[in-house]
């Protein structure tokens, strides 16, 4: 393959930015190899990101072009497109060659891992999607690499993408080592740019703007909130990047309804990796705690958790609802005890602090819903702090408990509900992990 | 309709005034409006630092063949971290309807301004890379009128360091309209006064008597 046509295959590139010479490109479009598209389409949509409300998508007085232009503010950070932009993209088709390729992972799979592993590769092989239920701690990772290897032998390109950077970094070395010989491309913002072809793309959903029609097979990870996200343009964003009846295998421990509706094919896991059933979460009145935290106090109850934990010195997650809560929580923490941190979505430092606290060298962390997916500390305890708060619905609570008890060694663990009022979304998230453990046991 | 800069959904918010004036609208949110940072009026007079009354720059600027050309001059908001991301979005990655979100304060300033509005022009290519003029935008916005006097020449002062930009000579010329006496200079960020004090040069060689500054943030 040409090194312009690795770069340009499956990508939606604003052409001032391919990092080749003009002529160049001008070559491949004039053989027909390549096409250049308006940035933004005479009905005013965007042709990276699909975005087409009149909200997002600005009329103003172009100084580059001398007309009034329309610019795309959806996905501004990934540099500006306006109806004056030309993006290249790829046309002339490829042909999937087949060939055995190293797998490099050599873990075993329980025997309904290995159930769900065999029925993803036969949805796979049957171009239809699916979709993986399995509750947190299950291993999803590991029941993706047969198909994957599978995929990867019969020459397809594939995708896996999932919401949040801190998951797609942690992926990274994992798939580095099973797909030792595959071009892995890790993709999140301001991520390193590479300009070869990815056989292998690891990206966050955002990140996935950038292609169109790429992907023979495509993992949604964590895709709780699909189809009807609060952000429908992700859900355009994978439409989009994957080639027309490609199958996408959708992967959640938390599926919508309509979601479970639509894709015919399940599979279902609802024991952990370690047999172990899912920690069942109690529930703690804390009445006013919102008002005896600004008032500058921490009720006795749940001190005397926290207490708790430090004496048996297990590390400890207090999740609230608000960053300004953790803000009036943190200086009340640390009076307690000293190595109490507080990380939110705007702490630079979050990572260093999931990583101390993982050494040992932090007691616990106070943290927004932030950490609700992805982390996994031994011996974990989670306390959440105002579960009856809107934030925490009942796929939040599920994934919140889901943090506890995941290691093999330690599969129990505390967590715990401090209320202010008991709602629904808590019964239904203790009533949705009562009945994983009941089907799990089956 | 969201904020334009934290995309949280934005209350409308009724006030008297908005009832029997015309309002600019707002198009961020208060929590994020309130993360700028005002200048108060103390500070340098000709350039709202902080600090006495006249600041170390502009000293130099007085004492260095540049005395008297500014009558005085303000800055509205200072540079913190939420004005550089808000210049950012705006400067470089061409946000053009963040403009609006001063419009409110620009005209505040500018509504009852007697003397001619001249904003600070960029050079030809840069405009055409850059696809609009911030500074133009910012008044438009605002709904403010001006009027262009100069022109750009070559040099651009964003790469130079301190030393360089100070030393900087002829940064404009006219661009042939008649000046007239009383002048305010618009810019969008003020950083050591070179520009604000070339282009006053330029325009009192060419007959402005009384030349005052307006820029919307003091590095």
């Amino acid at each position: 393959m040409q090194a312009i046509e690795a770069f340009l295959r499956g990508r939606i590139w604003i052409k001032q930015f391919v990092p080749f010479p003009e002529e160049q490109i001008q070559e491949v479009i004039d053989k027909g190899d390549a096409t250049i598209v308006s940035g933004i389409s005479a009905n005013g949509e965007c042709a990276r990101c699909l975005e087409n409300s009149k909200e997002y998508v600005i009329p103003f007085e172009c100084a580059t072009c001398g007309k009034v232009c329309r610019y795309c503010r959806k996905c501004i950070r990934m540099g500006r497109i306006s109806s004056c932009t030309q993006l290249v993209l790829w046309r002339a088709p490829s042909i999937p060659h087949a060939r055995p390729r190293d797998f490099g992972w050599q873990g075993h799979l329980t025997p309904q891992q290995e159930n769900a592993s065999k029925a993803i590769s036969e949805s796979i092989r049957k171009n239809e999607h699916h979709l993986l239920y399995a509750v947190c701690g299950a291993g999803k990772t590991e029941i993706l690499f047969l198909p994957i290897h599978e995929a990867l032998q019969n020459g397809l390109r594939i995708c896996v993408a999932a919401p949040r950077t801190d998951v797609i970094l942690e992926l990274s070395p994992r798939f580095q080592q099973a797909f030792p010989d595959a071009a892995i491309h890790t993709l999140y913002g301001n991520s390193p740019e590479q300009t070869d072809y990815g056989e292998i793309v690891l990206a966050t959903t955002h990140q996935l703007y950038r292609f169109q029609e790429a992907f023979d097979l495509l993992f949604v990870d964590e895709a709780d909130a699909f189809p009807y996200s609060l952000d429908q343009s992700l859900e355009r964003a994978v439409k989009k990047a994957v080639k027309p009846f490609a199958p996408i295998v959708y992967i959640s421990a938390t599926p919508s309804k309509t979601l479970q509706k639509q894709i015919i094919t399940h599979s279902k896991i609802f024991r952990r990796y370690h047999g172990a059933p899912l920690p069942v979460p109690t529930y703690q009145a804390l009445w006013n705690y919102e008002r005896h935290i600004r008032k500058g106090k921490i009720p006795a109850a749940l001190k005397n958790w926290i207490e708790n934990r430090l004496k048996r010195k297990q590390p400890f997650l207090l999740f609230f609802p608000t960053i300004e809560l953790i803000n009036q929580a943190a200086p009340l923490l640390k009076e307690i005890e000293q190595t109490i941190e507080a990380v939110h979505s705007e702490d630079a430092e979050r990572k260093e602090k999931v990583m101390q606290l993982r050494a040992g060298k932090l007691a616990g962390l106070a943290t927004s819903t932030i950490l609700e997916r992805g982390i996994t500390i031994p011996h974990l305890q989670v306390a959440v702090i105002g579960s009856c708060h809107r934030v925490f619905d009942r796929a939040a609570l599920i994934q919140i408990a889901g943090r506890v008890g995941r290691s093999g060694k330690d599969p129990t663990g505390e967590i715990v509900f401090f209320h202010n009022g008991i709602t629904g979304q808590m019964d239904a998230a203790r009533a949705d992990i009562l009945f994983y453990n009941k089907e799990g046991e089956s | 309709m969201n904020c334009c800069l934290c995309d949280q959904q934005l209350r409308f918010v009724p006030s008297w005034r908005g009832i029997f004036l015309y309002e600019v609208p707002e198009i961020a949110c208060r929590a994020c409006k309130n993360e700028f940072a005002k200048i108060s009026l103390t500070g340098c007079k000709f350039c709202s630092k902080e600090g006495g009354l006249i600041c170390e720059d502009c000293r130099y600027w007085e004492e260095h063949g540049y005395c008297e050309v500014i009558e005085s001059g303000k800055s509205l908001y200072g540079y913190n971290e939420a004005m550089k991301d808000w210049f950012h979005q705006y400067k470089f990655l061409k946000d053009v309807l963040l403009a609006q979100v001063f419009a409110k304060e620009l005209r505040e300033a500018l509504a009852h301004e007697r003397a001619m509005v001249v904003p600070i022009p960029l050079n030809k290519e840069k405009l055409h890379e850059r696809s609009f003029s911030q500074v133009d935008q910012l008044l438009l916005s605002a709904d403010i009128p001006f009027q262009h006097l100069l022109e750009k020449c070559g040099e651009t002062l964003g790469t130079k360091n301190r030393q360089e930009r100070m030393a900087t000579q002829q940064l404009f010329r006219l661009n042939g309209e008649a000046v007239p006496k009383q002048l305010l200079l618009v810019d969008d960020l003020y950083t050591t006064g070179t520009t604000m004090r070339q282009a006053a040069k330029t325009l009192k060689e060419a007959g402005a008597v009384s030349i005052r500054t307006l820029t919307l943030i003091r590095a």
